[in-house]
């Protein structure tokens, strides 16, 4: 089996005893690598019912089958596990180069089940799997962390984190690597919950793909591709915030002061229009990314002055900008640093301030209890504290620390009404009621609110995508089918390892010439997507039997209930006759029970067992 | 005057493609280790690469001089490992500033790819470049590489 490492390895830190588990071609084809491989471990290896904070639960960390190789943009890992926040299973995939050093290792995923007594790491190098102590590192950042790791163990090794708020189980903790992040649905707490504060690896094999010279040919290929679209030539110099603007005036959809309103008046002093020339000092690329988004962002004066970034993305231009009125970019910069050092994701983190901010407008909160006015018009000292607070659970920080859901539950006093989530995970940074169909997305993704599992945002505000043009983002005619076709896309997407900004030049049919250069393996179009549909199927089938169903995927009442109040969007929101059609339409595509149940046909016609 | 790698420590994005692409051309697989130069990503500052400079910018200490069994030659200004005279002590390894002297068998190092080298083809921000030495850049990377700590 050429292209693959052909073994999983496990540890168990209960046992403190690492295992190494071989698979064969079968599997390899069933489920490609990446987001395939971390989901089919975690949908076997988690028993029902199990606590997302708990021994049981697994932790699996897989490089998508592209990972190691020069495949431009190729390179991202998949986490996934069943997450506190949602009790659904969950991936976070990221572009940190752990992924690629497993796979010189030996393993194509690593396995991580049970719970340490004590604070440890896991260090692997080819064969050498320790479980070493961590004491030390215990509420260490994510800069000091891989730093002391490295000086430990050489400068080479690679490491993926925890910070203090993943120590402290809050369920908005992500895991760090290379200063990128999984961020999404709480992984950072299910290593905290094991007492795993670090993977540490590395990885010296050869890897060797089917046909060097054709895959050499592929990657240059592509890379003269990416060299001349306009799109990546605008993300190198602005990064990923480079269409806010557009999003935010043309098509008036950039949620802004919890959801309140949809167009930031104040975008200007946060767009990287005009930041970046004024505070990037260099670009940055996740591993083998040929066409870097990254931004180093530098603050060199003033009260915020030290911050040094990767940053800022457009999702926290949303969350700790506009979401919470922050028109102040240094302050948008140290509330990311913040978040990154203290290892929270950035959009849960910034959409719960933005949360608090609005129960304060309301008088639900006051400022005695919180200890200073966590307004709107103080955001830019208010942000960056709060983040500091929730990050350690230090005073009210302790009560959002948790997320928007059991924020609310911990307030009450009908603030449920204001804490705009599904699934128990906030949204990112596009107002769904001005584009349907995505509002369909944040309901059916598995892993709650989210623009990536169907990247449906991209085909409703540009109008078309893949085989569709004339996308009307007000209509909800045909959004099932499209959104269950673009999720197995995206499922595809992450079992590869390949970024989602490269989906316009990269379709599906376009991927076979590159597995089979790597493993010699052929594939069709539609075998690829089947193999998503698996992988989306075995995900819903997961989170059914969690007992996670339609009723609990329902869109938040802002949403349904209040209308976009300004801008091009305005008067736009999503009916409960809309949502109740669309998520019919969808069960209907997928094959489903009206429910959210996938059937025992479907399953026994994908192969889940 | 001869063509060389020059490395551009502020240009570089730490994504290692260079790495990649010259391990497939050379041997048809991928490994860093093996690779003929090196990125280095030390923090979110600091990704910088490391290129065989064929001694350009080595006054002493270099492999050509310390290479004991004198295998090591310059040959029209690159440096070249006579594989038959390599008796693959690793003294070269352990000199070469820059960390790009290789072993596995026996030494090798960078060879230009016969004149078009492919890293350069790959690196997409400009942070190699295949044009006339520039001692004040290898001087730049020399420095990165003494900051172990």
């Amino acid at each position: 089996m050429k292209g693959y490492c052909g073994k999983i390895l496990k540890v168990d830190l209960t046992k403190s005893k690492p295992s190494v588990q071989t698979f064969d071609e079968k599997h390899a084809r069933k489920f490609l690598g990446g987001q395939g491989f971390a989901v089919e471990i975690v949908y076997h290896g988690v028993p029902k019912g199990a606590d997302p904070l708990g021994p049981d639960n697994v932790l699996a960390i897989a490089g998508g089958l592209f990972d190691g190789y020069p495949v431009p943009t190729g390179g991202k890992v998949a986490f996934a596990a069943k997450s506190p926040a949602t009790n659904t299973l969950a991936e976070s995939i990221m572009g940190g180069s752990i992924g690629p050093e497993l796979k010189h290792a030996g393993y194509d995923a690593l396995e991580v089940t049970g719970k340490s007594g004590s604070p440890v790491y896991i260090f692997i190098e080819d064969d050498r799997v320790e479980i070493n102590d961590a004491a030390d590192l215990w509420g260490k950042d994510t800069r000091v962390t891989p730093e002391t790791l490295k000086k430990r163990h050489g400068w080479d090794v690679k490491v993926a984190c925890i910070g203090v708020a993943g120590e402290k189980l809050s369920k908005i903790a992500c895991i760090d690597c290379d200063d990128r992040q999984s961020g999404r649905a709480g992984l950072g707490a299910v290593m905290g919950s094991k007492n795993l504060k670090a993977i540490v690896v590395r990885g010296t094999k050869d890897l060797v793909p089917a046909d060097p010279k054709k895959l050499l040919e592929i990657a240059l290929r592509y890379q003269k591709i990416y060299e001349a679209a306009p799109s990546f030539i605008e993300d190198t110099k602005y990064g990923t915030g480079e269409f806010l603007g557009w999003v935010n005036k043309e098509k008036g959809v950039f949620p802004t002061r919890n959801w309140q309103e949809s167009v930031f008046k104040e975008r200007e002093k946060i767009d990287p229009y005009y930041w970046a020339p004024r505070y990037v000092t260099k670009n940055k690329a996740c591993f083998s990314c040929t066409k870097p988004c990254g931004k180093l962002f530098e603050v060199k004066t003033g009260k915020f002055a030290g911050v040094a970034i990767d940053g800022i993305e457009y999702e926290t231009l949303y969350s700790l900008g506009g979401q919470c009125g922050n028109a102040d970019v240094e302050s948008v910069a140290k509330a990311n640093e913040l978040c990154d050092l203290l290892g929270m994701d950035t959009i849960s983190a910034g959409v719960t301030v933005g949360f608090a901010m609005e129960l304060m407008q309301r008088g639900i909160i006051t400022e005695k209890e919180v200890g200073f006015p966590l307004t709107f018009d103080n955001a830019s000292d208010a942000v960056p504290k709060m983040i500091e607070m929730m990050g350690n659970r230090s005073g009210f920080g302790d009560v959002l620390a948790d997320g928007v859901k059991v924020a609310a539950k911990r307030i009450g006093k009908g603030s449920e009404r204001y804490a705009i989530h599904t699934k128990g995970l906030e949204p990112p940074a596009y107002d769904v009621r001005g584009m349907k169909g995505h509002g369909l997305a944040y309901m059916t993704s598995t892993r709650g609110a989210c623009h990536l599992r169907a990247g449906f945002y991209a085909p409703e505000l540009v109008g078309k995508f893949w085989k569709w043009e004339g996308i009307d983002r007000f209509s909800t005619a045909n959004k099932g089918y499209m959104v269950s076709q673009t999720e197995n896309f995206m499922c595809v997407y992450d079992s590869v390892g390949l970024c989602k900004f490269s989906r316009g030049f990269f379709l599906i049919a376009k991927l076979p010439e590159v597995i089979e250069a790597i493993t010699g393996m052929t594939y069709t179009e539609d075998e690829l997507l089947k193999i998503g549909e698996r992988v989306h199927n075995m995900k819903g089938a997961f989170n059914v039997r969690e007992g996670v169903t339609r009723k609990d995927w329902l869109l938040p009442p802002r949403i349904l209930e209040e209308p976009i109040v300004d801008g091009p969007s305005k008067g736009s929101k999503i009916s409960v006759e809309e949502m109740n059609l669309m998520l019919d339409d969808y069960m209907k595509a997928r094959g489903w029970k009206s429910d959210g149940t996938p059937t025992p046909e479907k399953m026994a016609e994908l192969g889940i067992d | 005057m001869t063509k060389m790698l020059v490395p551009y420590p502020e240009n570089c994005t730490g994504c290692r493609f260079c790495e990649m692409a010259c391990t497939i051309y050379h041997e048809g697989k991928v490994n860093h280790a093996a690779a003929r130069l090196q990125v280095h990503r030390r923090n979110v500052k600091l990704d910088f690469p490391s290129v065989c400079t064929h001694c350009v910018s080595c006054a002493e200490d270099c492999c050509v001089d310390a290479c004991p069994t004198g295998a090591i030659k310059k040959v029209e200004g690159r440096v070249v490992v006579d594989q038959d005279e390599c008796t693959a002590c690793g003294t070269c390894v352990e000199v070469c500033p820059f960390g790009v002297m290789r072993m596995e068998d026996k030494a090798y190092n960078c060879d230009l790819c016969g004149g078009d080298p492919t890293c350069v083809k790959f690196c997409p921000t400009k942070a190699i470049v295949y044009e006339e030495p520039k001692p004040e850049q290898y001087e730049k990377v020399k420095k990165l590489l003494e900051v172990e700590g």
